[in-house]
Protein backbone atom coordinates (compact mmCIF):
# COMPACT_ATOMS: atom_id res chain seq x y z
CA UNK A 1 0.00 0.00 0.00
CA UNK A 2 1.49 3.21 -0.52
CA UNK A 3 2.40 5.73 1.69
CA UNK A 4 0.74 9.53 2.09
CA UNK A 5 1.60 12.68 3.61
CA UNK A 6 -0.93 13.31 5.96
CA UNK A 7 -3.06 16.98 5.18
CA UNK A 8 -2.87 19.73 7.86
CA UNK A 9 -6.34 18.86 9.71
CA UNK A 10 -7.61 23.29 9.54
CA UNK A 11 -7.19 23.63 6.00
CA UNK A 12 -10.73 23.99 4.92
CA UNK A 13 -11.31 26.86 7.66
CA UNK A 14 -9.22 28.95 6.18
CA UNK A 15 -10.85 28.48 2.47
CA UNK A 16 -14.15 29.95 3.53
CA UNK A 17 -12.43 33.45 4.62
CA UNK A 18 -11.74 35.47 2.24
CA UNK A 19 -14.19 36.81 -0.44
CA UNK A 20 -13.43 36.87 -3.95
CA UNK A 21 -13.39 40.00 -5.88
CA UNK A 22 -14.20 40.55 -9.16
CA UNK A 23 -10.41 40.55 -10.66
CA UNK A 24 -9.58 37.01 -9.10
CA UNK A 25 -9.05 34.33 -11.50
CA UNK A 26 -8.95 30.68 -10.17
CA UNK A 27 -7.25 28.49 -12.45
CA UNK A 28 -8.63 24.98 -12.26
CA UNK A 29 -4.67 23.89 -9.67
CA UNK A 30 -5.67 26.86 -7.42
CA UNK A 31 -9.76 25.19 -6.74
CA UNK A 32 -9.29 22.74 -3.62
CA UNK A 33 -10.94 19.54 -4.12
CA UNK A 34 -12.23 17.14 -0.64
CA UNK A 35 -12.11 13.41 -0.27
CA UNK A 36 -15.51 12.48 0.77
CA UNK A 37 -15.98 8.66 2.49
CA UNK A 38 -19.53 7.51 2.06
CA UNK A 39 -21.20 5.19 5.02
CA UNK A 40 -22.50 2.00 4.23
CA UNK A 41 -23.48 -0.99 6.40
CA UNK A 42 -20.84 -3.11 5.68
CA UNK A 43 -17.42 -1.64 6.35
CA UNK A 44 -16.30 -1.95 10.45
CA UNK A 45 -16.09 1.40 12.11
CA UNK A 46 -12.69 -0.34 14.21
CA UNK A 47 -11.60 -0.80 10.56
CA UNK A 48 -12.76 2.73 8.97
CA UNK A 49 -10.84 4.50 11.70
CA UNK A 50 -7.83 2.08 11.35
CA UNK A 51 -7.47 2.74 7.63
CA UNK A 52 -7.56 7.06 8.70
CA UNK A 53 -4.62 6.41 11.30
CA UNK A 54 -2.28 4.11 9.36
CA UNK A 55 -2.83 5.56 5.19
CA UNK A 56 -3.52 9.57 6.74
CA UNK A 57 -1.42 9.09 9.85
CA UNK A 58 -3.97 10.79 11.22
CA UNK A 59 -4.34 10.73 15.74
CA UNK A 60 -6.80 8.13 17.22
CA UNK A 61 -9.34 10.96 18.33
CA UNK A 62 -9.28 12.57 14.85
CA UNK A 63 -9.80 9.54 13.16
CA UNK A 64 -12.45 8.30 15.42
CA UNK A 65 -14.06 11.66 14.75
CA UNK A 66 -14.25 11.27 10.95
CA UNK A 67 -15.31 7.66 11.40
CA UNK A 68 -17.98 9.28 13.35
CA UNK A 69 -19.32 11.52 10.94
CA UNK A 70 -19.62 9.16 8.37
CA UNK A 71 -21.43 6.70 10.29
CA UNK A 72 -23.88 9.38 11.79
CA UNK A 73 -24.13 12.02 8.69
CA UNK A 74 -23.81 9.73 6.35
CA UNK A 75 -20.12 10.85 5.05
CA UNK A 76 -17.21 13.21 6.09
CA UNK A 77 -14.74 15.04 4.06
CA UNK A 78 -11.70 13.23 5.21
CA UNK A 79 -8.94 15.52 3.66
CA UNK A 80 -9.09 17.87 0.95
CA UNK A 81 -5.83 19.40 -1.67
CA UNK A 82 -5.00 19.61 -5.36
CA UNK A 83 -7.68 17.45 -7.58
CA UNK A 84 -4.51 14.77 -8.75
CA UNK A 85 -3.95 14.81 -4.81
CA UNK A 86 -7.08 13.51 -3.57
CA UNK A 87 -8.03 11.36 -6.64
CA UNK A 88 -4.91 9.41 -5.52
CA UNK A 89 -6.30 9.40 -1.89
CA UNK A 90 -9.75 7.74 -3.63
CA UNK A 91 -7.90 5.10 -5.34
CA UNK A 92 -6.47 4.17 -2.25
CA UNK A 93 -9.53 3.98 0.00
CA UNK A 94 -10.81 2.12 -3.00
CA UNK A 95 -8.01 -0.28 -2.17
CA UNK A 96 -9.12 -0.70 1.59
CA UNK A 97 -12.43 -1.23 0.29
CA UNK A 98 -14.34 2.06 1.49
CA UNK A 99 -16.56 3.72 -0.94
CA UNK A 100 -14.71 7.33 -1.50
CA UNK A 101 -15.79 9.84 -4.05
CA UNK A 102 -13.80 13.14 -4.57
CA UNK A 103 -15.79 16.50 -5.31
CA UNK A 104 -14.71 20.24 -5.80
CA UNK A 105 -14.90 22.17 -2.66
CA UNK A 106 -17.84 24.03 -2.24
CA UNK A 107 -15.53 27.05 0.01
CA UNK A 108 -18.13 29.32 -1.19
CA UNK A 109 -15.72 31.26 -3.66
CA UNK A 110 -15.13 28.72 -6.44
CA UNK A 111 -16.62 29.86 -9.71
CA UNK A 112 -16.80 33.28 -7.37
CA UNK A 113 -20.43 33.34 -7.33
CA UNK A 114 -20.05 33.08 -3.49
CA UNK A 115 -23.29 31.66 -2.31
CA UNK A 116 -22.68 30.35 1.35
CA UNK A 117 -24.49 27.36 1.25
CA UNK A 118 -23.81 26.05 -2.25
CA UNK A 119 -24.58 21.69 -1.42
CA UNK A 120 -23.10 19.47 -4.15
CA UNK A 121 -25.04 16.37 -5.01
CA UNK B 1 -13.10 -23.25 16.25
CA UNK B 2 -11.29 -20.47 15.11
CA UNK B 3 -10.00 -18.00 17.69
CA UNK B 4 -9.56 -14.39 17.51
CA UNK B 5 -6.73 -13.14 16.26
CA UNK B 6 -3.98 -11.77 18.81
CA UNK B 7 -1.16 -9.48 18.81
CA UNK B 8 1.81 -10.48 20.77
CA UNK B 9 5.59 -10.28 20.67
CA UNK B 10 5.71 -12.21 17.44
CA UNK B 11 3.32 -10.42 15.27
CA UNK B 12 -0.18 -10.99 14.72
CA UNK B 13 -1.31 -14.63 15.54
CA UNK B 14 -4.63 -16.36 14.62
CA UNK B 15 -5.75 -19.87 14.56
CA UNK B 16 -8.46 -21.64 11.96
CA UNK B 17 -9.54 -25.12 11.76
CA UNK B 18 -9.13 -26.90 8.39
CA UNK B 19 -12.38 -26.33 7.27
CA UNK B 20 -12.55 -22.86 7.96
CA UNK B 21 -9.25 -22.35 6.21
CA UNK B 22 -10.75 -24.22 2.83
CA UNK B 23 -13.94 -22.00 3.21
CA UNK B 24 -12.17 -18.76 3.46
CA UNK B 25 -9.39 -20.04 0.46
CA UNK B 26 -12.84 -20.54 -1.24
CA UNK B 27 -14.22 -17.30 -0.64
CA UNK B 28 -10.54 -15.24 -1.36
CA UNK B 29 -10.62 -17.64 -4.75
CA UNK B 30 -14.07 -16.65 -5.80
CA UNK B 31 -13.28 -12.84 -4.91
CA UNK B 32 -10.39 -13.21 -7.33
CA UNK B 33 -11.93 -14.21 -10.23
CA UNK B 34 -14.58 -11.77 -9.69
CA UNK B 35 -11.97 -9.08 -10.44
CA UNK B 36 -9.89 -10.48 -12.63
CA UNK B 37 -9.44 -8.81 -15.95
CA UNK B 38 -10.63 -10.62 -18.99
CA UNK B 39 -7.89 -10.88 -21.69
CA UNK B 40 -8.69 -9.27 -24.96
CA UNK B 41 -7.73 -10.37 -27.91
CA UNK B 42 -6.98 -6.77 -29.92
CA UNK B 43 -5.85 -4.79 -26.49
CA UNK B 44 -2.76 -2.58 -26.85
CA UNK B 45 0.22 -4.34 -25.00
CA UNK B 46 2.17 -1.30 -24.04
CA UNK B 47 -1.50 0.35 -22.27
CA UNK B 48 -1.86 -2.97 -20.76
CA UNK B 49 1.32 -2.42 -19.61
CA UNK B 50 1.32 1.18 -18.13
CA UNK B 51 -2.47 0.21 -16.38
CA UNK B 52 -4.40 1.59 -19.22
CA UNK B 53 -7.79 0.21 -20.48
CA UNK B 54 -9.35 1.90 -22.74
CA UNK B 55 -12.42 -0.37 -22.80
CA UNK B 56 -13.29 0.09 -18.83
CA UNK B 57 -17.18 0.28 -17.99
CA UNK B 58 -18.75 0.87 -14.78
CA UNK B 59 -19.88 -2.67 -14.10
CA UNK B 60 -23.15 -3.78 -14.27
CA UNK B 61 -22.78 -5.85 -11.36
CA UNK B 62 -23.51 -4.39 -8.06
CA UNK B 63 -20.94 -5.80 -5.93
CA UNK B 64 -18.03 -5.06 -8.12
CA UNK B 65 -19.41 -1.67 -8.34
CA UNK B 66 -18.88 -1.55 -4.86
CA UNK B 67 -15.09 -3.14 -5.12
CA UNK B 68 -14.44 -0.78 -7.99
CA UNK B 69 -16.98 2.33 -7.37
CA UNK B 70 -17.10 5.76 -9.42
CA UNK B 71 -14.53 8.65 -8.24
CA UNK B 72 -17.46 11.28 -8.53
CA UNK B 73 -21.14 10.98 -7.62
CA UNK B 74 -22.51 13.19 -10.33
CA UNK B 75 -19.80 12.87 -13.57
CA UNK B 76 -20.02 9.57 -14.81
CA UNK B 77 -18.04 10.80 -18.10
CA UNK B 78 -15.21 12.40 -15.59
CA UNK B 79 -15.69 8.67 -13.45
CA UNK B 80 -15.06 6.90 -16.74
CA UNK B 81 -12.19 8.65 -17.87
CA UNK B 82 -10.32 8.11 -14.56
CA UNK B 83 -11.86 4.72 -14.34
CA UNK B 84 -9.74 3.90 -17.35
CA UNK B 85 -6.86 5.07 -16.00
CA UNK B 86 -6.95 3.49 -12.41
CA UNK B 87 -9.05 0.37 -12.52
CA UNK B 88 -6.62 -2.23 -13.69
CA UNK B 89 -3.88 -1.29 -10.86
CA UNK B 90 -6.93 -1.26 -8.42
CA UNK B 91 -7.58 -4.81 -9.90
CA UNK B 92 -4.46 -5.98 -9.41
CA UNK B 93 -3.57 -4.56 -5.94
CA UNK B 94 -6.44 -5.98 -4.20
CA UNK B 95 -6.12 -9.30 -6.35
CA UNK B 96 -2.95 -9.06 -4.81
CA UNK B 97 -4.24 -8.94 -1.17
CA UNK B 98 -6.61 -11.89 -1.98
CA UNK B 99 -3.84 -13.72 -3.16
CA UNK B 100 -1.04 -13.18 -0.42
CA UNK B 101 -3.74 -13.80 1.95
CA UNK B 102 -4.95 -17.03 0.08
CA UNK B 103 -1.23 -18.74 0.41
CA UNK B 104 -1.05 -17.90 3.92
CA UNK B 105 -3.71 -20.11 4.63
CA UNK B 106 -1.36 -22.86 3.62
CA UNK B 107 1.40 -22.14 6.15
CA UNK B 108 1.00 -24.22 9.76
CA UNK B 109 0.71 -21.40 12.03
CA UNK B 110 -1.54 -18.49 11.23
CA UNK B 111 1.14 -15.63 12.33
CA UNK B 112 1.18 -12.55 10.35
CA UNK B 113 3.45 -10.12 9.19
CA UNK B 114 2.40 -6.06 9.40
CA UNK B 115 2.39 -6.71 5.28
CA UNK B 116 0.20 -9.75 5.95
CA UNK B 117 -1.90 -8.41 8.43
CA UNK B 118 -2.86 -5.68 5.68
CA UNK B 119 -3.38 -7.70 2.43
CA UNK B 120 -5.62 -10.17 4.96
CA UNK B 121 -7.74 -7.08 6.51
CA UNK B 122 -8.10 -5.55 2.75
CA UNK B 123 -9.06 -9.13 1.68
CA UNK B 124 -11.75 -9.86 4.57
CA UNK B 125 -13.13 -6.62 3.73
CA UNK B 126 -13.75 -7.21 -0.25
CA UNK B 127 -14.92 -10.95 0.89
CA UNK B 128 -17.95 -9.07 3.26
CA UNK B 129 -18.61 -6.25 0.53
CA UNK B 130 -19.29 -8.90 -1.81
CA UNK B 131 -21.31 -10.90 0.33
CA UNK B 132 -22.85 -8.31 1.69
CA UNK B 133 -24.73 -7.62 -2.03
CA UNK B 134 -25.62 -10.95 -2.36
CA UNK B 135 -27.07 -11.06 1.09
CA UNK B 136 -28.96 -7.71 0.18
CA UNK B 137 -27.55 -5.56 3.29
CA UNK B 138 -28.58 -1.80 2.00
CA UNK B 139 -28.83 -0.51 5.78
CA UNK B 140 -28.29 -1.11 9.03
CA UNK B 141 -31.37 -2.74 9.94
CA UNK B 142 -30.77 -5.71 7.44
CA UNK B 143 -27.08 -6.05 8.71
CA UNK B 144 -28.82 -6.15 12.14
CA UNK B 145 -31.26 -8.93 10.66
CA UNK B 146 -28.42 -10.61 8.95
CA UNK B 147 -26.51 -10.89 12.47
CA UNK B 148 -28.96 -12.88 14.24
CA UNK B 149 -28.08 -15.66 12.10
CA UNK B 150 -25.82 -16.89 14.26
CA UNK B 151 -26.34 -20.65 14.57
CA UNK B 152 -24.81 -23.31 11.66
CA UNK B 153 -27.67 -26.24 13.00
CA UNK B 154 -30.18 -23.54 11.79
CA UNK B 155 -28.57 -22.71 7.87
CA UNK B 156 -31.22 -24.60 5.75
CA UNK B 157 -31.07 -22.60 2.47
CA UNK B 158 -27.96 -20.76 0.53
CA UNK B 159 -29.39 -17.32 2.16
CA UNK B 160 -29.12 -18.59 5.72
CA UNK B 161 -25.84 -20.24 4.61
CA UNK B 162 -24.17 -16.67 3.74
CA UNK B 163 -25.41 -15.15 6.43
CA UNK B 164 -23.60 -17.05 8.41
CA UNK B 165 -20.42 -17.11 6.57
CA UNK B 166 -20.64 -13.66 6.34
CA UNK B 167 -21.01 -12.98 10.13
CA UNK B 168 -17.90 -15.33 10.20
CA UNK B 169 -15.87 -13.16 8.14
CA UNK B 170 -17.47 -9.94 10.21
CA UNK B 171 -15.87 -11.66 13.70
CA UNK B 172 -12.45 -12.56 12.00
CA UNK B 173 -12.23 -9.27 10.36
CA UNK B 174 -13.14 -7.19 13.70
CA UNK B 175 -10.56 -9.72 15.64
CA UNK B 176 -8.13 -8.83 13.05
CA UNK B 177 -8.46 -5.14 13.08
CA UNK B 178 -8.53 -5.03 17.08
CA UNK B 179 -5.12 -6.93 16.81
CA UNK B 180 -3.43 -4.15 14.15
CA UNK B 181 -4.99 -0.91 16.45
CA UNK B 182 -3.29 -2.57 18.69
CA UNK B 183 0.18 -3.43 17.31
CA UNK B 184 -0.44 0.46 15.99
CA UNK B 185 -0.92 1.75 19.47
CA UNK B 186 2.41 -0.75 20.16
CA UNK B 187 4.35 1.19 17.95
CA UNK B 188 3.91 4.88 19.38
Amino acid sequence: MTLSVALGPDTRESTQTGTVTSGDVLTAPDIPWNLVIWNDPVNLMSYVSYVFRSYFGYSEAKANKLMMEVHKKGRSIVAHGSKEQVEQHAVAMHGYGLWATVEKATGGNAGGSGKGKGKRG
Amino acid sequence: MAKAFKYGLKGIKGYLEPAERELLRSLFDDVISMLEPEVRANEDPLAALVGLDTEAREPSDRAMRRLLPNVMKNDDDASLEFRRYTERSLRENKIGALKAAALSLDRDDLVLTPDDARHWATALNDVRLVLAERLDIRDDADADNVHLMQDWAQAEDVESYLALVYNFTTWLQESLVQAMVHSLDARR
